[in-house]
C-alpha cells in the first residue's frame, strides 16, 4: 500500500506539475483531466481510500509551491484545486444523471409493456361479445351448408377450412380475453406448481412427437398460490414456442428447483421456485428479445403465431408475483434460448389458510373460459 | 321431438340455433329479447330454453330467475359471448347459481350446442 501512495504521490505530482506549467487552457485543461483520472482510478480501481488521495493532493501542491518559489501557493492552489474539484463535481454529476435516466428507463419501459397489455384487455373485452356472435354465427351456418354438400366435393372440403379458420379466431380471441380477466378474482389456492408443469409437458408431448421433453425437479411439490392452471398455461406457452424455435427435432429440458436466494427478492418470504425452460432453437438476437413481451411481436407466419404467448406468461408470471428473465444466444454451440420465472413459494404456515389443489385440467379449463 | 324456446337478441345466431333444431326435429320458438322470451314462456311453457344471458332490455340473467320460479326443475341452457359488463366466466357462473343447467360458451358448434342440452335435460 506504501509502495502504492508512492508512485501515485510522483506520478500525479509529475501530471500537476504539466498543469501548472501548461503552455496553453487545451493543454492545461488535458493535463487536468489527466489528474483527475489518476486519482478516480486510485479510487475505484486500487481502492485506495479517499481521504489518502486528499492528502497525495496537498503534499503535491505543497512540493510545487516549495520547487517553485516565484509562485504563491495561493497561485498554485488556484490553478490546481478549484479546476479539480469542477472537473470532479461535473462528473460526479452527469455520472448520477446517468444512473437516474438509466433508472427512468427501465421504469418507463415497464409501464409502456403495462400499459399496453390493459389496453389489449380493454379491446377484448369490449369486442369479444360482438365478435364472439359473429363468430358463432359463422361457424352455425357453415356446418348447416355443410349437411347439404356432397361427401368428397370440393365444397365440402372448403367448408372444413373455414371452420378451421373460425376456430382459430375463437382461440385468438379466448386468448385475448385471457388478458380481460386477469384483474378478476377467480380465486388463488395453493396449487403444486410441479403437478401442474406435468400436466403442461403431457400435453405438449401429445401434440409434438418427435421432441423429447425432459423434466429435472429438485423440489417436488412446490405450493405456489395461483389460480388453478395459471402455472401450466406459462409452462405451455414457453414449451410450444420452444418447439417453435426447433428446427424438426431435439430436446426441450424443464428445470424445476428452488430458487437461490439471491434469485428472489422477495421480502421478508426467502424462498422462491425456480423454473427454466431451455431449448437449442435458433435463439434471438437482443432487438429480438426486447419485444417479444409485446403483444402481437410474432415473428411466425400469419396463422402460426399470434403474438400473445410471451405477452400472456409476461403478465401471469407478473400476476403471481413472480419474474421472468430470458436469455439467449443466435449462435454458437450454446445457440438456443432460456426461459427462467420465479415463483414466491407458500411456507408451511400459509399452507393452512388455502386448500392445497393440484389442478385438474377441467379446472384449467374452466379458468382460462373455455 | 321437443318444444325449445331460443331467446337471443342476435339475429343471425338466433336464426342458426333454430335451424340446428329444426333439423333435430324439435319445434322451436325464437324470441329477440328478453321481454318477448318471457312472455312466450307465460303463453306456452316450453321443454328447454336456450337463452343468452346479456341482452338489451331485460337480461338473460334476470329472465332466468323468473322461468326457474315459474316452473321448477327447469331445463336452461344459458349462452354467453363474454364481454360487455363483467367477465363472461362469471355470467355463466352466476346464470348456473340462478338454476341454469348448462354453460355455452359463445362461439360454439352444433356438436356443443347439443351437448350443453343434454347436460341441462340431466
Ligand atoms: N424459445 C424461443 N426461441 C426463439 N424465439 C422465440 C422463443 N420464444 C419466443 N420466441 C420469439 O418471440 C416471438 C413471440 O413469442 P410469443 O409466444 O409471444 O408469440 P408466438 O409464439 O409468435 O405466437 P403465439 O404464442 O401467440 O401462438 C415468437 O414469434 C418468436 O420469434
Ligand atoms: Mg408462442
Amino acid at each position: 500500500m506504501d509502495a502504492l501512495k508512492e508512485t501515485t504521490e510522483k506520478e500525479y505530482c509529475k501530471i500537476l506539475q504539466q498543469v501548472v506549467f501548461a503552455d496553453d487552457p487545451d493543454n492545461r485543461e488535458i493535463h487536468l483531466a489527466d489528474a483527475f483520472e489518476l486519482g478516480r482510478n486510485s479510487v475505484s480501481q486500487l481502492m485506495m481510500p479517499p481521504d489518502e488521495l486528499v492528502s497525495i493532493h496537498h503534499a503535491a501542491v505543497l512540493r510545487l509551491s516549495e520547487e517553485h518559489p516565484e509562485l504563491t501557493l495561493g497561485e498554485v492552489a488556484g490553478l490546481l484545486t478549484l479546476p479539480l474539484i469542477e472537473i470532479s463535481m461535473s462528473y460526479g454529476m452527469s455520472f448520477r444523471e446517468q444512473v437516474e435516466q438509466r433508472y427512468q428507463d427501465i421504469v418507463d419501459r415497464r409501464l409502456q409493456q403495462a400499459n399496453k397489455l390493459e389496453a389489449v384487455g380493454t379491446l377484448a373485452a369490449g369486442i369479444s361479445h360482438d365478435f364472439n356472435n359473429i363468430l358463432g354465427s359463422i361457424i352455425g351456418y357453415a356446418e348447416l351448408i355443410d349437411d347439404e354438400l356432397p361427401e368428397g366435393s370440393s365444397g365440402k372440403k372448403n367448408i372444413k377450412h373455414l371452420l378451421t379458420a373460425s376456430m382459430r379466431a375463437r382461440d385468438l380471441v379466448a386468448r385475448m380475453l385471457a388478458f380481460a380477466r386477469q384483474g378478476e378474482n377467480c380465486g388463488m389456492v395453493v396449487v403444486d406448481a410441479v403437478s401442474e408443469i406435468r400436466e403442461a409437458l403431457d400435453l405438449v408431448n401429445v401434440t409434438e412427437k418427435e421432441f423429447t421433453i425432459s423434466l429435472q425437479t429438485g423440489i417436488a411439490p412446490a405450493s405456489v398460490m395461483a389460480k388453478p392452471g395459471q402455472v401450466q398455461q406459462i409452462v405451455m406457452n414457453l414449451c410450444i414456442n420452444a418447439v417453435d424455435a426447433m428446427a424438426q427435432s431435439g430436446e426441450i429440458r424443464v428445470y424445476v428447483e428452488r430458487a437461490t436466494a439471491s434469485q428472489c427478492g422477495y421480502d421478508g418470504a426467502a424462498s422462491g421456485l425456480c423454473v427454466m425452460v431451455s431449448d437449442r432453437g435458433h435463439g434471438m438476437t437482443p432487438e429480438m428479445q426486447e419485444r417479444i413481451f409485446d403483444p402481437f411481436f410474432t415473428t411466425k407466419e400469419p396463422g402460426k403465431g399470434t403474438g400473445l404467448g410471451l405477452s400472456i406468461v409476461h403478465s401471469l408470471v407478473a400476476e403471481l408475483g413472480g419474474e421472468l428473465t430470458v436469455e439467449s444466444r443466435t449462435s454458437g454451440d450454446n445457440c438456443g434460448s432460456d426461459f427462467r420465472f420465479i415463483l414466491p413459494l407458500v411456507s408451511d404456515e400459509q399452507q393452512g389458510t388455502g386448500c392445497r389443489r393440484s389442478c385438474s385440467r377441467l379446472a384449467a379449463a374452466q379458468c382460462m373460459g373455455r | 321431438m321437443a318444444h325449445i324456446l331460443v331467446i337471443d337478441d342476435d339475429v343471425l345466431l338466433r336464426d342458426v340455433v333454430t335451424q340446428m333444431l329444426e333439423k333435430d326435429n324439435h319445434y322451436v320458438e325464437a324470441a329477440c329479447d328478453g321481454d318477448e322470451g318471457l312472455r312466450m314462456f307465460r303463453k306456452n311453457t316450453p321443454d328447454i330454453v336456450i337463452t343468452d344471458i346479456i341482452m338489451p332490455g331485460t337480461e338473460g340473467l334476470e329472465i332466468i330467475k323468473e322461468m326457474v320460479r315459474l316452473v321448477d326443475d327447469l331445463p336452461i341452457v344459458a349462452m354467453s359471448g363474454g364481454g360487455r359488463h363483467s367477465s363472461y366466466t362469471n355470467n355463466l357462473k352466476i346464470a348456473k347459481a340462478l338454476g341454469a343447467r348448462a354453460m355455452l360458451p359463445k362461439p360454439f358448434t352444433r356438436t356443443e350446442l347439443f351437448e350443453a342440452i343434454t347436460v341441462a335435460m340431466g
